[in-house]
Order: structure tokens, then sequence, then C-alpha cells
């Protein structure tokens, strides 16, 4: 078999179409958005319209994905492990967490992501789990003086 | 020649060189941990900053860069996995070598070769900046625009990636850019009814994104890869025979390392790779390449950190980042408010002198810190995953955070992170995305100011002597390697029939 050209057929060959494509559909839809953006009078316009340079962009993204789907022969990745989707998951979760409290979702996140990549420890859960969220949080609060979004358990330290 | 001083007097402060020493620690401690490289750390490092005086601040991300650049030698060496990727053809003779139980003996030659490679980018970092500056004083928009877009450029050639999906990721950096009120005409563009968007996005959550959280989810695909380190009783400095054999390979590539900072984007990488490239082209001893050359861990270290002084010089001469870590550290200058280009050197020379010598004293310090701490040092390699991630999961989220104190920015940082994990799982770099985020903004105000000042004749732009000169370098940094490729693939067969 000739190992300079990868294989042409089934999945590997479709991610090489499917990424491209994806490209192209993002792109159309930035590119109507960018229609939508308000059009200023010639006499204010300072050189290009607000859409133009952005539209310019678009097409330049778009022309490549095209050469990438026609020309590109870059073998497909191997599949994921299930860690990455699991740890993906948990980053969504996280980011739907933070709405009740930014620091519940932290620790919950760590000690979530440190289990499931194999820690058993219970010190090292705690560590990073309770320690470093609670250390991190009155170093940015007392001595960085960033106040954090309110929370059920950020409340308890703000009042 | 006052500028000079002032700077020299501005860092002799008790407090900031304590800080400096810190943060040469830390910078090591990020370079040695596998995972984190220079890039992340000064992305990771910058919110820390946000409250402090600009010198200090710039000063302390100067150092991460400086020292972390160093550091990734040691796990290169004593666990054949580069620290940052700068080190990777460390590994190649650092390895073998450190297997033949002369760990210290490689790491001594590292060091060695490290701080002259620096020392030498940052005296060419001290001369060639305010020249260059200079040089730009006079640009006008039209001038700037093509070299930021000589700058965008250049990004096809970096790292081992397609050109072409460079070229893409940096034009979505650029796209990124748009969002937010359009500075020439105050339009509001992408900003899907978030006020906070109204600014544009923010460097930092996208940095920390792109370079942080998407290296998590790159460690956790790479959980079943054991790390073995080998032991070293203490780093030993080079011997006078060593040094007959390796002078001639630092000083080439601290001269190749410097040149390929200066180039807008190519950062240590590609100067470590070309370093040891001709280290090992000039070398007496070219077979000994791949088995534990000193020559070769000479041209590679010398190379990357030299790079690192060479690649500020465009930072702040022209506010054209030379590295991907430069362009962090970019972003942290406009956050502390500074504007890089050529009136650095005239209204705020103290500061950049300042950052010049800080450099210098990173270069030494990491010397000291390197012999003396090796050890010390190697034991972090050996940090779980496990626990490492979170630690740094946290870290990003709360830095992302705190510059705007906005919910929206952290998820901004999520978001980039997952985008930033798939486009380098499709072989899509993420440092072009960074750089042409940086870069987008200016090269549209620049574009809008070039139509108002040729009255929408942009054509007129190609009859600038010095703007033609950087189309043209621009049209070479994108068709010149397809040009060679086509030049030398057909020309291979003839020397290979000896012809």
């Amino acid at each position: 078999m000739d190992i300079s050209r990868p294989d042409q057929t089934g999945p590997r060959a479709a991610s090489r179409v499917i990424v491209p494509l994806v490209i192209l559909v993002l792109c159309a839809i930035a590119y109507y958005l960018t229609t939508t953006f308000d059009r200023v009078p010639p006499i204010l316009k300072r050189g290009i319209q607000p859409s133009d340079f952005p539209q310019l962009v678009i097409l330049l993204i778009a022309a490549l994905a095209l050469w990438l789907a026609l020309r590109d022969r870059e073998p497909a990745p191997p599949p994921l492990p299930a860690t990455v989707y699991i740890t993906m998951g948990l980053l969504i979760g996280f980011s739907v967490l933070a709405l009740v409290d930014l620091f519940i979702a932290l620790g919950a996140f760590a000690v979530a992501m440190s289990a499931i990549w194999g820690e058993r420890r219970a010190w090292a859960l705690a560590l990073v789990g309770l320690v470093v969220p609670v250390a991190v949080f009155f170093l940015f609060d007392i001595v960085f003086e960033i106040r954090f979004p309110r929370g059920v358990l950020t409340n308890l330290w703000y009042g | 020649m006052d500028a000079l001083l002032s700077g020299l007097v501005a860092l002799a402060d008790p407090e900031l060189l304590l800080l400096i020493f810190a943060a040469t620690l830390g910078g090591v401690l990020v370079g040695a941990l596998p995972g984190l490289n220079a890039t992340t750390g000064v992305a990771l490092l910058l919110p820390f900053t946000i409250t402090m005086e600009p010198i200090p601040a710039i000063a302390i991300l100067i150092t991460i860069y400086c020292a972390a650049t160093f550091a990734g030698a040691i796990t290169a060496i004593l666990i054949n996995t580069p620290g940052t990727s700068a080190s990777a053809t460390t590994c190649l003779d650092g390895y073998p070598l450190a297997q033949r139980g002369e760990a210290g003996r490689a790491l001594g030659m590292a060091a060695v070769s490290s701080t002259i490679g620096g020392v030498v980018s940052i005296v060419c970092l001290m001369a060639a900046a305010p020249l260059l500056a200079r040089a730009a004083y006079n640009f006008a928009p039209p001038e700037y625009f093509a070299l930021t877009l000589f700058g965008l450029s250049m990004l096809a050639t970096i790292g081992d990636g397609s050109p072409v999906k460079n070229i893409v990721a940096g034009a979505f950096g650029v796209l990124l850019a748009t969002v937010g009120i359009d500075l020439l005409t105050t339009v509001e563009r992408f900003t899907f009814g978030f006020n906070e968007l109204s600014e544009g996005i923010g460097f930092v959550p996208v940095m920390i994104g792109v370079f942080g959280i998407s290296e998590l989810l790159v460690q956790a695909s790479n959980l079943n890869v054991k790390r073995e380190r080998i032991t070293m009783k203490a780093i030993r400095l080079p011997s006078r025979a060593d040094y007959r054999k390796t002078w001639k390979a630092i000083l080439r590539s601290s001269g190749i390392g410097t040149f390929i900072g200066i180039l807008p984007a190519e950062g240590a990488t590609v100067a470590s790779m070309i370093g040891y490239n001709e280290a090992r082209r000039w070398s007496k001893t070219p077979e000994e390449f791949g088995k534990g050359s000193l020559e070769g861990i000479a041209g590679s270290e010398a190379a990357n950190n030299s790079a690192t002084g060479g690649a500020m010089v465009p930072t702040l001469a022209l506010g054209i980042p030379g590295s991907p870590t430069a362009a962090v550290i970019l972003a942290g200058l406009m956050v502390h408010g500074i504007r890089p280009g050529p009136t650095m050197f005239t209204e705020q020379s103290t500061f950049a002198f300042a950052i010049f010598w800080a450099m210098l004293l990173v270069n030494l310090m990491f010397f000291f810190i390197g012999l003396f701490g090796a050890r010390l040092f190697a034991r972090v390699t050996l940090v779980p995953v496990t626990i490492l991630w979170p630690v740094v999961f946290t870290f990003s989220i709360v830095g992302a955070y705190a510059l705007e104190q906005s919910m929206l920015d952290v998820w901004i940082a999520i978001g980039a992170g997952i985008i930033g994990y798939l486009m380098r799982r499709y072989g899509f770099s993420v440092v072009p995305l960074a750089i042409g985020l940086i870069l987008g903004g200016m090269l549209e105000t620049r574009l809008g100011q070039s139509m108002v000042m040729l009255d929408e004749r942009w054509w007129l732009m190609f009859t600038r002597p010095l703007a033609l000169f950087f189309f043209v370098l621009t049209a070479l940094a994108l068709f010149g390697p397809l040009i060679w490729g086509r030049v030398f693939a057909q020309r291979a067969p003839v020397q290979s029939t000896g012809e």
C-alpha cells in the first residue's frame, strides 16, 4: 500500500471534508450576520463600511476552506479517548454550575476531573477541590481586591 | 544613554528584584512541567499583574518567558519530554547523554548555551529595537498596514502545520478581532446584544482558553503516557574541551536565533530547529548528532533562548509580535495601557530599557538557578497530571474572570479552549489565532486610515516604496515555500542520480 497517500475512503476521508464544510457553514452564517450591520453614509464611512473588512476576511477563510476540501490530504486523527469527551462534558457542566457559584463549580470540576483521570487519593482530591480554590479565592479577593460574582458560597464571605 | 541608565535605575528596586527572582523560579517551574510552556505560563500569570505598575508587571511576564524557555531543557534532558516545544530538538541529544549517566553535563551545556544565547540577543535587542523604532517613526498608515499584513503572512510558516491551515486560523483570529464597536464608524458588530462585547473579545480569556484549557484537553487524551525520570547527581559546567568543541555552534545559533526571533511571528521553536540543523551541518562530527552530541544541545538551546530577545525587537519597536509568547506579552502591554511602537523609545524610554535590563538579569539568574536548582526542578517534572491540571484550570478560570470581572470572559475562555482543542486535533495551530486576534484590530484600522489618506484609491499603496517592499515580503512569505518546494522537488531526482 502506498503510505504517502492516506486512505481516501471511509470515516477518515469523511473527516477531511467535514472540517472544511463546517468552516464553510460558519462562514456563511458570519457573512449573513455582516449583512445585518448598520451602514454609514459616505460622508461618515472613513474609508470602508463596517461590514467590508469582516466580509473580506470571511471570503478569504471560505476560499481557503474550499482549497482544504479539495487539496488537503492529511490523515484524519485517531478516535478520541472517552476521557476527552467526559472532560469536555465537565467543562460544559462547569459553565452551567458557575451560574450558581463560581467556586462551587471550580471545586466540583477539579474533583470530578481529577477522579475521572484516575486520582484516588483523598488528600489529592481535597487539595485540588478544596484547598486550591479556597486559597485562590482569598489570594485574589484580599491581595488583588478582585470581587467575584455572588453565589451560594461567596455570599458567606461577602455577606 | 540617559534612557539606558534611567531604565537601570528603575530596575534597582529591591522589591522589584525580589519579584524578578521569584518570577524566574516560577518561570523555571513552568518550563520544567511537561504540558506547560512559556506562552501558557505568561497567559496564566498575566491576570496576576493587573494591579501592578507597568514595569514590574511586564518584567514578570518577560521573566517567565525567558526562564521557561530555558527550563524546557530540564525535562527534555531528564525525561525525554520537551517542557516547551522549543526544546524538542534538545531531547535528541540531551536524553541519550542522560541515559549514559551524563545528565549533569548535558544540563550544564544547556544552561551555558542558553545564557550566552540570551545575553547576545538582548544586546542586539538594546541596539536594534531603538534603531528599528526610529526607522518606523515616519511610517504612515499604508506602511503600517503592509507591515501588519507581512506579520500575519509569516503565520503561514510557523510550526509544522499546513501553511493554509495556519492562514485560516490567523484569519479566524482577525475575524474575532472585528467583534465589538468598529472604531472608525462606531457601528456594533457581532455583539449579539452583550454589552460586554462592545469593546471586543478580550485577549486574555482567549489566550487562556487556547493555550491553557485546550492543553488540558490534550492532556486528557494522553493520560496513558508514562514518564520515567533519569536521576542526576549534580549539574556540571562544561569542561574546556567542551567549550572548544561547542563555542562556534553556540555563537552561530545565537545569531540564528536572534534573527529568527526578529522575524514576525517566528519564535523559539523554529529557531531551535534551524539552530540544531545548522550545528549539525557545520559540525566535524555530525554522526554524533542524535546520539548525545553536546554541539546539538548547544545549537538548540542557544538558538531558542536567543529568539526570546529577538522576538521582543518587533514587539516593542513595531507592535508586531515576534513570537507566540511575545503576542501574549503584547496583550499584557495593551492591558497596562502601553502602546508599543516607535514612540516607545521616545515617550516611554525608561520603561523600555528597564524591560531590557530585566531580561539581561533574568538570563544571569536562570543560569545560577539552573546550576544549583536543576536537581530540585527535576523533581517537579513528575507532578501527577491529576493534581497539576485541576490546579491549572482553577488559575485559568480565575485569571480569565479577574481582568474585567466578567463571567462572560470565563465562558469565552471555556469556548476558546474547546475550539482551540478541536483546531489542534484537526491540524490547525492555535498560535495564528492568537496573533490574528491581536493584529486584527490594527490591520483594519490601518486599512481604513490608508483608504482615507489615499482617497479610497487602495492601489496607490503599491506606489509607496516601503509599503511595496512589505507587500513583496508578504508575497514571499505566502508563496515562497511553495515555489521553493517545487524548485527543489524538481531538482531532487537530478541530485539523487548523481548528475
